[in-house]
C-alpha cells in the first residue's frame, strides 16, 4: 500500500519535473542535442561544436568573459541600485554607506568596479584576438561592426558609471572627458551641453549619466550582445572549418563521434557551419562545452572576489567643483586620447577618435580577402596584422604614459619615483 | 545514477580536477568574504562592550537599555550630516560610564547636556568622518581623501566658534581669547572677517602727525615699532631703508592743522616735582603704564620722551580733544602752568639717556620723495588704520577671511616651513611668520608669541564657508552706540566716560561699574562728591577712577542725569522704612554669614569687597537688597556669595548696611535712607 | 584510454562531487548573502527612541499632540504616559473626540485610554515606555509598548 502510494508521488513528482524541463539529465546523444535545443538559453550555442574552437589558446574565452562579466555587472549594479541615490550630494552619501554600513557592500562595489575596468580590457583584447585571427572575414563582417559598437557601449557604460559616486576622482573624470567630446567639430559643444544635461556637471548631469548607466546602455548592450551571439550560433566560429580533420592530439581528448545528426538539418543552414562540418571533428556541446564554460565562470568569479577583497574601490572627497585636482585625468582609458589632447586638441579630441572608429568599422570592408581567416597571425595577412598591432600598440602605449607616466600639470613622472 | 556514467562517458577527466579545484576556491573565496564582513572592527568592539555592560551598569539602567547591537547612527538632515560615531562609543551619553575605559567612557563635562547628541551629533564639533564605523576611517588621525580628519582637542574650540558666531561659548576660552586679540589687533581693518562686521580699529589720525613726532623717533618707529613699544598693536611692515626714508618725510610732512596751544608757556618756570605730584594725582597710570606698570587702555608712556615734541604734548594734555578728535583720552580741567609741568616732567622722567635736544621741525620739500612716501603710505595699507585727511581710506587691502577655514589646503603656500599641509597650519603660520610663506605678503609682521598665533589661528579656523540652519546660529546682537545729547552729552564727550564704563553694552572694559543702573545703585550725593574726588572703594583694586577736577556744577549735573534716568525699575520701590529690631538682626546676619571675611568695617575685616563703613551714605537700599538676593544677575561672575537669602534677611541686612556711615542728620529723621 | 585520462573512476567521479558540493555551498551562501545584503543596517528616519523634552515642558493635565512623532503625550495625576495617534485599523492619524480619539479615515472611535469603542478598528491604541533620560528629559521608546497602567512618574 505504502510503496503503492510512494511510486504514485514519485510518478507525480516526476511529472511536475516534466513540465518544467522536458528533458531529464542527458544521458543519450540524442538528449545532448535536445538538452541543447530545447532550452532557451543554452539554444544559442549549437548542439556540436568544432574541437577546435574548445582549444583554449584560440579564443582564450574572451568573448565568453565579456559576457560573463557583463552579466556579473548587471547583477552586481542592480543590488547597488537598491542603496544608490543619484542626487548629489546624497549620491556620495550613499557610496559611504555602501562602504561602511551596508553588509557585503564594500564588496559589491568592489566587484562591480573591478569588472567593469576589467571589461574594458577583456572586449579591447577579444577585438584584437578576432582580429589577429582573421575572424572578421566573411560571412562575419558584420558581427565584426557590432562588436566595435558593443566596445564603444561598453566604454560608455563604463564613463557613465564613472560619475555616478560623486566624488573628485568622479567629478573631474568625467569634467575632462566630457570636455574631450566638446572638441568635435560643430555639434562638440551642443553634445557636451546634451550630455551634462546644462553648461556644468550638477545634479541634471548626475541624473542623466544614472539613467544612460542604468537603464539605457545596459539595454542597448543587451540587445547588441543577443545578436552578435546569435550571429556567432549563426554564423559558426571561425577556425573550424580550416580544422575540418581531427588533429591527433585532440583525438585522444574527445572520442570522435561515429553518428551523424540530422536534428540540425532543418532548414536552411549557414554556409560556414555545414560545408565544412565533419561529424569527427565535433563533440557534443554538452557537457564538452558548457562544463568549460562553467569552469570560466567560476575562474572570473573567484578572481573578482580575491580582487575586490585586496583591492579597494577608489573613493575621494565629495565632488568640489571649486577644487580641481591636479592632474585631472579622465577614466584610463581615454588617458591615451587625454595624453594626445595634451598635444593637440583637434588631433586627440576629434580626428584620431573619428578615424580610429572609423577604421575599426570599415576593417572587415576593406580587408576583404578571405584567405587567413581562423588561424592565430595567418601569414597571409601579414600586413594587416601589422598596420593593427602597430596601431594597438601606439594606442595602448599612449594609455600606459597617460596613465603612470604624467603627474602634476600633465608633467612627465617616473612612476616608481 | 546516470551522471557518473555520463562523466565518465563524455567529459573529459581533467575538467573534474579543475572543477573541484574552482569549486573549492570558491567556497574559501566565499568564506573569506562572510569573515571579512563578520570581522568589521565595530562588531568586536561592541563585542567588547557587551561584557563591560553587565558590569558597569546597576541593574535599573540596565533594564533601560535597548541592548547593544547593530550599527547606530544620529542622522542630522538639517546639517547634511550622518554620525555613526555611537556605533563604538556606546557608552557617550551614559554617567554610568564615566570611568569606563576608551572608547566606552562617558563623554566628559556637561557638555551632552548643552548639545544633546540628537541635535548636535558628534562631527559638528569633533570633524573627521562621522559615515565611517572604524577607527581608521573614521580619521581619528589624518586620513587620505578626508577633508576634515578630527580636531585634536587643542584646537577644538575652533568648531565651537563655528556656530557661536561672534557670542563667545563661556567655555571655549582660546576662541575668546583668539576673538579679543582679533579685536585687539584690528585684523578687520585690513581683512574682511565674518563675525566682525562693524567693528572698527582706529590707529591714531596722522593729519599732524609732523607736528607730534620726532624724526629719529618715527624712523625708528617704522623700521620696528615694537623696539620702541612692545606692546604696539602695529606690526612690522618690514620695510626697506629706501622706503622708510621716504615714508618719514612724507609723514614729517603732514601739518594739515595747527595743534599747537603752547605760546606764553615760560618753559623755564617748569617744575617738574608739581608735574609728578599731577601725574601721580591724575591717575594717568590707570590708562597708561609706565615701566611696565600701570592700564593698557592708553599707550605706554615710559619712553614718551623719545617720541614726542614738547608744544605738541602740552597742547594734547591740555586739549587732547581739539589735536586728536577721536582719541579715548578725556580732558581734565588744569591751568596752562599745570600742564606745563606735567609736561616737562614727562619728558624729562620718560625718555631715553641718549636722546638729544629737540630738533627743528623740518619741511621735506623733495616732491619725489613725497610722492614715493605716498605711495608707500597707500600700498601697505594705511589708512586702513590711520586717518589722514590727504588720503582717501581705499577700504580692506587684506582679501576677505570668509570661508578661510575651507580653503583648499594643498592650494596653499608653506614657503620653506616644515608643517603638515592643513589649512590651519597655513593660517597659523601666516598669523605668525607672514613673510615665510614663499609668496610676497604685505601683510605685517605682527610678532604675536606662537601661543597667541596659535589663538588667532583658532579664532579664524572657526570661519567656514558652510551655511547653517539659522537655527544652529547664535550671533550676539552688535551694541547699539550711545550718544547723549545736551550738557550731560557734552559731559560725557569731554570725560570720555564711554572709554571706561559700559552703557547698553556700548563702550570700554576698563570698569568693571556699568553705567546702566548707577542712579539705583548710588545716592545722588555720594555721585557728586565721588565725581569731584574719585576715592577708592575697593581697597585691592588699581585701577581707579582718574580725577576730573570736574567743576561742582558738572558733578551736579551727570549726579542728576544718572539719578534720573539710570534706574533700575526692580530695584526702585522699595520700602525703607527699617525698624530697629531689622537692623539688630542684620548686624547679626552679617557676622553669621562671614561678610566681614572679605569686606572692611572700620579697621576690621578683609580687601576682596567694597569697604562699607560709609555704605548708609553711599548705597541705596533698594540695590542693597536686590543685590544681596542675587549677585549674580546684577554682575555675572562676582565673588559676592549667593547665600539664597530669604527676603527678610536680606530685608534685616539692608537695614544693618543702611545705617552705617549716615550723618546723624539722618540718623535723627530716623529709619529713612534718604 | 590515453596516457593524459590517468584518474581512475572513483576519484573522477570524488572529483566531480566535491567541486558540486562546494559550488553548491557557496551558492547558498551567495543567496544568503544577497539576501542579507537587502536588509539595511542603519535608518534614514528619525531615532525609534527619542527625548521629546523636559517634564516641565508637559503641563499637568493637559494632552500634548506631537504631531512629527505621531504621539499624544499625557500628563495625568498618576503621572506621565504616551498614546500612538496611528489608527490601528488602516494606520490614519486619530484625533482627540470627546473624551476619547477618533479617526477621520473610517470612523473609528477609541475611548480615553486608547481602547476600542467603535468602528472598524481591530485593537486598542499602542502605549509606548516613557523614561527618563540622564539629562532629565522625556525619553520615548517606540520599540517598547506597555499596558494602559503604565505611568511615569518624574
Amino acid at each position: 500500500m505504502s510503496q503503492t502510494i510512494g511510486s504514485r508521488t514519485l510518478t507525480w513528482l516526476d511529472g511536475a519535473r516534466r513540465s518544467v524541463c522536458r528533458i531529464g539529465w542527458p544521458a543519450t546523444d540524442k538528449d545532448r542535442a535536445a538538452a541543447m535545443i530545447s532550452s532557451l538559453f543554452l539554444h544559442i550555442h549549437p548542439a556540436r561544436v568544432s574541437r577546435h574552437v574548445l582549444k583554449p589558446t584560440y579564443t582564450f574565452a574572451l568573448g565568453l568573459i565579456s559576457g560573463i562579466l557583463f552579466i556579473v555587472l548587471a547583477v552586481t549594479g542592480l543590488a547597488l541600485m537598491l542603496y544608490y541615490v543619484p542626487y548629489p550630494p546624497e549620491a556620495y552619501r550613499s557610496m559611504k554607506d555602501l562602504q561602511f554600513v551596508v553588509t557585503f557592500g564594500i564588496v559589491l562595489r568592489n566587484i562591480h568596479r573591478w569588472s567593469a575596468h576589467a571589461m574594458v580590457g577583456v572586449v579591447f583584447l577579444h577585438m584584437c584576438r578576432v582580429f589577429w585571427t582573421g575572424s572578421y572575414k566573411p560571412p562575419r563582417e558584420f558581427n565584426w561592426v557590432i562588436g566595435v559598437v558593443l566596445l564603444l557601449l561598453t566604454l560608455g557604460l563604463s564613463f557613465t558609471g564613472y560619475l555616478l559616486p560623486w566624488d573628485q576622482l568622479a567629478f573631474w573624470a568625467i569634467t575632462v572627458g566630457t570636455n574631450i567630446a566638446a572638441y568635435a567639430p560643430v555639434v562638440g559643444d551642443q553634445v557636451k551641453f546634451l550630455l551634462l544635461g546644462g553648461h556644468m556637471i550638477g545634479p541634471m548631469t548626475l541624473l542623466r549619466f544614472y539613467v544612460l548607466h542604468c537603464v539605457m546602455l545596459p539595454l542597448a548592450m543587451l540587445l547588441l550582445i543577443s545578436l552578435h551571439v546569435w550571429r556567432v550560433r549563426k554564423d559558426g566560429l571561425s577556425g573550424a572549418e580550416i580544422h575540418a580533420s581531427p588533429t591527433e592530439e585532440l583525438a585522444g581528448a574527445f572520442p570522435a563521434s561515429t553518428k551523424t545528426y540530422g536534428l540540425m538539418a532543418i532548414g536552411k543552414r549557414p554556409r560556414a557551419s555545414v560545408e565544412a562540418r565533419d561529424p569527427n571533428d565535433e563533440v557534443f556541446a554538452w557537457p564538452h562545452l558548457l562544463y568549460r564554460e562553467l569552469l570560466v565562470a567560476l575562474a572570473v568569479i573567484i578572481v573578482l572576489h580575491i580582487v575586490s577583497l585586496v583591492f579597494m574601490a577608489p573613493l575621494e572627497e565629495i565632488a568640489d567643483p571649486t577644487r580641481t585636482p591636479n592632474p585631472a585625468k579622465a577614466p584610463w582609458y581615454f588617458l591615451g586620447l587625454q595624453e594626445l589632447v595634451h598635444y593637440s586638441a583637434l588631433m586627440g579630441g576629434v580626428i584620431v577618435p573619428t578615424l580610429l572608429v572609423l577604421a575599426l568599422l570599415a576593417v572587415p570592408y576593406v580587408d576583404r580577402g578571405a584567405a587567413g581567416s581562423g588561424r592565430w597571425f595567418a601569414p597571409e595577412r601579414k600586413m594587416a596584422n601589422t598596420i593593427f598591432t602597430s596601431l594597438a600598440a601606439v594606442f595602448v602605449v599612449l594609455t600606459i604614459v597617460g596613465t603612470l607616466f604624467r603627474g602634476a600639470n600633465w608633467a612627465w613622472v617616473w612612476p616608481w619615483k | 545514477m546516470g551522471v557518473a556514467v555520463e562523466v565518465r562517458n563524455t567529459a573529459p577527466p581533467r575538467l573534474h580536477l579543475v572543477f573541484a579545484g574552482l569549486g573549492l576556491a570558491f567556497l574559501v573565496i566565499f568564506s573569506w568574504v562572510l569573515f571579512h564582513e563578520g570581522a568589521a572592527e565595530w562588531r568586536t568592539t561592541q563585542a567588547r562592550f557587551r561584557r563591560l555592560e553587565t558590569t558597569v551598569k546597576n541593574p535599573h539602567q540596565l533594564a533601560q537599555a535597548a541592548g547593544v547591537g547593530g550599527l547606530r547612527q544620529i542622522w542630522l538632515p538639517d546639517l547634511g550630516r550622518v554620525d555613526r560615531c555611537e556605533t563604538c562609543h556606546l557608552g557617550i551619553d551614559d554617567p554610568a560610564f564615566a570611568r569606563a575605559p576608551a572608547p566606552f567612557a562617558a563623554h566628559p563635562g556637561t557638555w551632552l547636556s548643552t548639545h544633546p547628541t540628537d541635535r548636535f551629533g558628534c562631527t559638528p564639533c569633533h570633524d573627521g568622518q562621522g559615515q565611517a564605523t572604524d577607527y581608521a576611517t573614521v580619521a581619528h588621525q589624518p586620513q587620505p581623501f578626508v577633508t576634515r580628519p578630527m580636531r585634536p582637542l587643542e584646537t577644538i574650540e575652533a568648531n565651537c566658534g563655528v556656530c557661536h558666531r561672534a557670542l563667545d561659548p563661556p567655555d571655549a576660552p582660546r576662541l575668546a581669547e583668539g576673538r579679543r586679540l582679533i579685536v585687539e589687533s584690528g585684523c578687520f581693518s585690513c581683512h574682511e572677517i565674518p563675525g566682525f562686521e562693524g567693528m572698527t580699529f582706529r590707529g591714531p589720525s596722522l593729519d599732524s602727525i609732523g607736528y607730534k613726532v620726532r624724526p629719529a623717533w618715527l624712523t625708528s618707529w617704522l623700521k620696528d615699532p615694537k623696539g620702541y613699544l612692545p606692546q604696539s598693536k602695529m606690526g612690522n611692515f618690514r620695510l626697506s631703508s629706501d622706503e622708510i626714508g621716504s615714508l618719514q618725510g612724507f609723514l614729517l610732512s603732514q601739518r594739515a592743522q595747527v595743534p599747537l596751544d603752547s605760546t606764553g608757556v615760560d618753559w623755564k618756570k617748569a617744575d617738574t616735582a608739581n608735574g609728578r605730584a599731577l601725574f601721580g594725582e591724575l591717575r594717568c597710570v590707570s590708562c597708561h603704564a609706565v615701566n611696565g606698570r600701570g592700564g593698557t587702555a592708553g599707550p605706554e608712556l615710559t619712553r614718551i620722551g623719545d617720541k614726542v615734541r614738547r608744544d605738541w604734548l602740552f597742547s594734547y594734555l591740555k586739549d587732547p580733544h581739539r589735536v586728536q578728535a577721536d582719541t579715548p583720552m578725556l580732558q581734565y580741567r588744569l591751568s596752562d602752568p599745570q600742564w606745563r609741568d606735567v609736561t616737562a616732567f614727562l619728558l624729562e622722567q620718560y625718555s631715553s639717556a641718549d636722546t638729544g635736544a629737540e630738533p627743528p621741525p623740518v619741511t621735506y620739500q623733495d616732491a619725489r620723495v613725497l610722492a614715493a612716501g605716498r605711495a608707500v603710505f597707500e600700498r601697505r595699507g594705511c589708512p586702513s588704520c590711520h586717518r589722514l585727511a590727504a588720503i582717501k581710506d581705499a577700504g580692506r587691502i587684506g582679501p576677505s577671511l570668509a570661508g578661510i577655514a575651507d580653503r583648499d589646503p594643498d592650494e596653499l603656500p608653506y614657503g620653506t616651513n616644515v608643517v603638515r599641509h592643513t589649512t590651519d597650519n597655513y593660517i597659523f603660520l601666516k598669523v605668525l611668520l607672514p613673510d615665510t610663506l614663499g609668496q610676497t605678503s604685505t601683510m605685517p609682521t605682527f610678532a604675536f608669541t606662537p601661543a597667541d598665533a596659535a589663538k588667532i589661528a583658532l579664532a579664524l579656523a572657526s570661519i567656514r564657508k558652510t551655511d547653517l540652519p539659522a537655527s544652529y546660529v547664535l550671533r550676539r546682537p552688535a551694541p547699539v552706540p550711545y550718544r547723549p545729547g545736551g550738557k550731560f552729552g557734552e559731559l560725557v564727550a569731554r570725560y570720555r566716560c564711554l572709554s571706561c564704563h559700559t552703557v547698553g553694552g556700548f563702550g570700554g572694559d576698563l570698569s568693571t561699574v556699568p553705567l546702566d543702573r548707577i542712579g539705583s545703585q548710588l545716592q545722588r550725593d555720594y555721585l557728586v562728591k565721588y565725581l569731584l574726588n574719585p576715592g577708592a572703594v575697593r581697597v585691592s583694586v588699581e585701577a581707579r577712577m582718574p580725577v576730573f577736577h570736574m567743576l561742582p556744577d558738572e558733578a551736579k549735573t551727570i549726579a542728576d542725569y544718572f539719578s534720573m534716568v539710570f534706574l533700575d525699575d526692580g530695584v526702585e520701590q522699595y520700602d525703607t522704612r527699617f525698624t530697629a529690631e531689622e537692623a539688630r538682626r542684620g548686624q547679626e546676619l552679617y557676622g553669621q554669614l562671614g561678610c566681614q571675611a572679605c569686606h572692611q568695617l572700620g579697621t576690621k575685616g578683609g580687601y576682596v569687597g567694597p569697604e562699607l563703613s560709609e555704605t548708609g551714605a553711599r548705597l541705596r537700599p533698594g540695590w542693597i537688597a536686590a543685590w544681596l538676593s542675587k549677585p549674580q544677575i546684577y554682575k555675572p561672575g562676582t565673588l559676592q556669595p549667593d547665600y539664597g537669602l530669604s527676603g527678610a534677611d536680606a530685608r534685616a541686612l539692608t537695614a544693618y548696611l543702611t545705617s552705617l556711615g549716615r550723618s546723624p542728620a539722618a540718623k535723627a529723621r530716623g529709619g529713612n535712607a534718604q | 584510454m590515453t596516457k593524459k585520462d590517468v584518474l581512475p573512476d572513483p576519484v573522477r567521479r570524488s572529483m566531480f562531487a566535491i567541486g558540486c558540493i562546494a559550488v553548491g555551498a557557496a551558492t547558498a551562501g551567495f543567496l544568503a548573502a544577497t539576501f542579507r545584503f537587502l536588509v539595511p543596517n542603519v535608518l534614514y528616519e528619525p531615532s525609534r527612541r527619542f527625548d521629546i523634552g523636559p517634564p516641565s515642558d508637559f503641563p499637568p493635565g493637559a494632552v500634548t499632540f506631537l504631531p512629527d512623532r505621531r504621539l499624544y503625550v499625557f500628563n495625568g495625576p498618576d503621572g506621565f504616559y504616551a498614546i500612538s495617534s496611528i489608527c490601528t485599523h488602516l494606520g490614519c492619524n486619530v484625533k482627540r473626540g470627546g473624551p476619547g480619539f477618533e479617526c477621520p479615515c473610517h470612523g473609528s472611535r477609541f475611548d480615553e485610554n486608547g481602547q476600542v469603542a467603535q468602528g472598524p478598528a481591530p485593537k486598542a491604541l499602542a502605549w509606548y515606555a516613557l523614561s527618563l533620560s540622564p539629562h532629565a528629559q522625556l525619553v520615548v521608546d517606540l520599540d517598547q509598548q506597555v499596558s494602559p497602567e503604565f505611568r511615569l512618574r518624574a
